[in-house]
């Protein structure tokens, strides 16, 4: 109410004052507002209490080779994202530019940030900062050999996927051709759960069978993609992808541990697609 | 370097000497001038991480070991046709902001 009398008699005054009084004058107007200054005040007191997390950090330099560490970093978590991603790269950014890790698209799709945090393998732009004063203790994931800090040498899980050959492989030319294979829903609908993986390598790494075995055991990540083209219904090698695989080291080194289902950031269940090729073996 | 060659080598060290023997073997097929240049420069690093790398620091051995087998591989392909190194020093330079 009064903010707008006191506007309306501003309204009238310029009016009066452009007409008659000289340009020199001017009015000053009186807001019902807090000044900026007054507005500044109430800042500082929120920012003063912060919230400081230790993350250990597996630290590992091949230019001087020395044992590796676990380098301690406190962050404060209320200038951070939620994500153990925002954590690393603001480490990176404010307090060691040394620090190295492979990232790319920070919604948990690339499968680059894959790493052991608190003892689980995951997607670092997945795994939310776990809330308390508790330390996070980050590590390359386990097994594998380590090229410099959290990063790892992927190349023999790549050599295994690349093993299994994930390619539609036909022997006769499509039923109309020139044109797509047609494919029933239900057939498509056998393929969910197996064409979502990323190859970020958590399961893999979390089998203790492939631990012992990674150059003869395939790994979960690659017996899941051998499935997945197993149980294409439009690929025509079928049964030559099953004698690939029925090795007594490819494929029946799994256990069902079952620690690949549980680590897997996309939620699948690499354990029960091994299954499945197992039984395809017996009756096929 | 510790043991001598002609005493018996450890299975790192036979390691080391095969992936040194390969580095050469693999020279050999690459032209004259180029053979030259990838024998000096394989020579030189071997040399000089024999007298600068601790022997017990198996760790570090075996990434070079890991590196060099990557190398191997990349030069033993008919299409690379030379190595060539470049020396990054190790000093820490703080660049000024512009």
């Amino acid at each position: 109410m009064a903010t707008s009398l006191i506007r309306r008699a501003m309204n009238v005054t310029s009016r009066v004052s452009s007409s008659t009084v000289a340009p020199a004058s001017r009015l000053v107007l009186v807001r019902p507002y807090a000044s900026e200054a007054e507005a500044q005040k109430v800042e500082p007191k929120a920012a003063a209490s912060t919230n400081m997390k230790t993350f250990q950090i597996y630290r590992w330099n091949p230019d001087n080779p020395a044992k590796p560490q676990l380098q301690d970093y406190k962050i404060d978590l209320k200038e951070c994202g939620p994500m153990v991603l925002d954590a690393l790269i603001k480490i990176k950014n404010e307090i060691d530019p040394s620090l190295t890790f492979r990232r790319s698209c920070r919604e948990g799709i690339c499968g680059s940030c894959a790493m052991n945090i608190n003892g689980c393998n995951g997607l670092a732009c997945l795994t939310k900062i776990e809330s308390g004063s508790s330390e996070t203790t980050i590590t390359p994931l386990p097994h594998m050999f380590v090229i410099k800090d959290l990063v790892v040498d992927m190349t023999n899980f790549y050599n295994q996927y690349k093993s299994i050959e994930p390619w539609l492989k036909r022997k006769n030319p499509p039923p109309t051709a020139g044109k797509e294979i047609p494919q029933s829903k239900k057939d498509r609908a056998k393929l969910d759960g197996m064409y979502e993986c990323i190859l970020c390598a958590c399961c893999s790494t979390s089998c203790p069978s492939y631990w012992w075995n990674p150059e003869s055991y395939l790994g979960p990540a690659a017996l899941l993609h051998a499935n997945r083209w197993i149980s294409d219904s439009r690929d025509e090698y079928t049964k030559e992808r099953l004698d690939a695989v029925n090795d007594e080291y490819k494929l029946y080194r799994c256990h069902t541990i079952l620690n690949c289902a549980r680590a897997c950031p996309k939620g699948l269940n690499p354990g029960k697609q091994i299954q499945h090729i197992k039984q395809l073996q017996l009756t096929g | 370097m510790g043991a001598s060659k002609g005493q018996k080598l450890s299975g790192m060290q036979k390691q080391v000497l095969s992936l040194y023997r390969g580095f050469l073997r693999a020279a050999r097929s690459k032209p004259a001038e180029d053979r030259r240049q990838i024998e000096s420069i394989v020579s030189a690093e071997f040399r000089q991480n024999s007298k600068q790398v601790d022997r017990k620091n198996f760790l570090y051995i075996e990434y070079l070991l890991r590196r060099g087998k990557k190398q191997l591989d990349q030069l033993k392909s008919p299409d690379t046709i030379g190595l060539s190194s470049v020396n990054v020093s190790s000093s820490k330079k703080q660049n000024a902001d512009t």
